[in-house]
């Protein structure tokens, strides 16, 4: 096989990487209820941490670094074996904790949110994994 | 003439003492062990390794060939779903409810997959909801009108060469891949082969007298991932719900 085709093949594999990228998350549910481009910054204290499938969820006590305002948040990770992935633990959390999160709230308006970053109190950053996209503010 | 009946004997008493799944696998590496779906999804489901060796990505899975007017309601279905989740109310799902994909959406490996090779029999454990085939080599595939209807239906395979030729029935027909109906008679024919040591081939093929037209057929790829310990994936508490009126999945806040 010549090198041209070499690289015609590989051309043609990008291009077909490149439309599987843009069809939708197949997570078992879709992001979609979250705002898609919005992040806020949120600060405060675990109230609770739930390790398990399909989800990781928590709950903060935190108020919004624009806004000043205090609210109960319930906050989404990804799957446990995404976040054992992505660095967590099973006991990375417990009430009490003060953490730092930039999120995706919900559409509805409703007080949960979608994770993109958690902060912990000496500094340490996890992410939400790929999935669940990155933080775009600081 | 005597050392000529030994060298027989000795013979014929090793192919009798031979295991089943030796005699049927022709030479060659063992499938046995982790796999994760290619191409590596950009998403963390992943090592995030790529192959070794440059391999081109299976084409897309194509529109299913169903039968009118199944065609025309799955496509407006399909337009209907995406308009909905455009506007962040996705539609319900199995997956809201916790229940298992089923064949043949369980082989999209949505998160790793271990196969595990033993006599008379391959396995696969798919991470995603624990769940698990059980695939019966050389063994009789039950008629669908006899086979009890399951999420990942029966399994039977062959090894033909080194290919893995699975045929698959009694898959229940509330269990749907991509929102396709289906019947009782439907029929999943996997052609299972390794493309070199780390990339597995998955042909699949579904045949349904009643729903499709023609054969509806794709490719899986996967990678190899050696040092994956597949991890516990029971799917207890979605809190996403469907919204009594408006049926839409909703997330329970409180």
């Amino acid at each position: 096989m010549s090198p041209g085709c070499d690289r015609l093949r590989l051309a043609l594999g990008v291009i077909a990487i490149g439309l599987i990228s843009i069809a939708p998350a197949r997570a078992h549910h879709s992001f979609a209820p979250y705002e898609p481009t919005l992040q806020i910054k949120l600060s405060g204290v675990v109230t609770e941490f739930k390790w398990g499938n399909p989800h990781v969820y928590f709950e903060i006590d935190a108020s919004d670094a624009a806004s000043g305002a205090t609210r109960h948040w319930l906050i989404e990770g990804a799957s446990t074996s995404i976040l054992n992935r992505a660095g967590w633990k099973f006991n990375l959390l417990k009430p009490g904790d003060k953490v730092t999160v930039i999120v995706s709230p919900l559409r509805n308006g409703e007080p949960a949110a979608l994770l993109k970053q958690l902060t912990l109190a000496d500094g340490r950053k996890f992410s939400n994994g790929a999935a669940a996209g990155t933080a775009t503010i600081e | 003439m005597r050392f000529k009946l030994i060298v027989v004997i000795l013979t014929a008493a090793a192919a009798a003492g031979t295991p089943a799944w030796a005699q049927t696998r022709a030479a060659g590496r063992s499938i046995t062990g982790s796999w994760e779906v290619y191409p590596l999804r950009g998403e963390g489901f992943g090592s995030g390794v790529p192959p070794k060796t440059p391999i081109a990505a299976p084409k897309p899975i194509p529109a299913p060939p169903l039968r009118q007017p199944h065609l025309d309601q799955w496509r407006a279905v399909q337009a209907q779903n995406a308009e909905l989740t455009r506007k962040g109310l996705p539609p319900p799902s199995s997956g809201m409810a916790c229940m298992p994909e089923g064949m043949p959406g369980m082989m999209g490996a949505t998160f790793p997959m271990e196969i595990l090779e033993t006599p008379g029999q391959v396995t696969i454990i798919e991470e995603a909801y624990n769940q698990v085939r059980r695939i019966f080599l050389n063994a009789t595939a039950l008629a669908p009108e006899e086979a009890e209807p399951r999420y990942a239906g029966h399994s039977t395979g062959r090894w033909d060469g080194t290919t893995l030729v699975v045929n698959t029935v009694g898959v229940k027909e509330s269990v749907r891949f991509r929102n396709v109906p289906h019947s009782a008679r439907m029929r999943i024919t996997e052609r299972i082969r390794l493309i070199n040591d780390e990339m597995l081939e998955n042909q699949v093929t579904v045949d349904d007298p009643e729903y499709l037209t023609e054969p509806w057929t794709w490719t899986w790829m996967y990678k190899r991932w050696p040092t994956y310990r597949i991890e516990e994936y029971v799917c207890e508490d979605n809190r996403y719900f469907e919204d009594p009126t408006l049926r839409y999945q909703r997330l329970r806040v409180n």
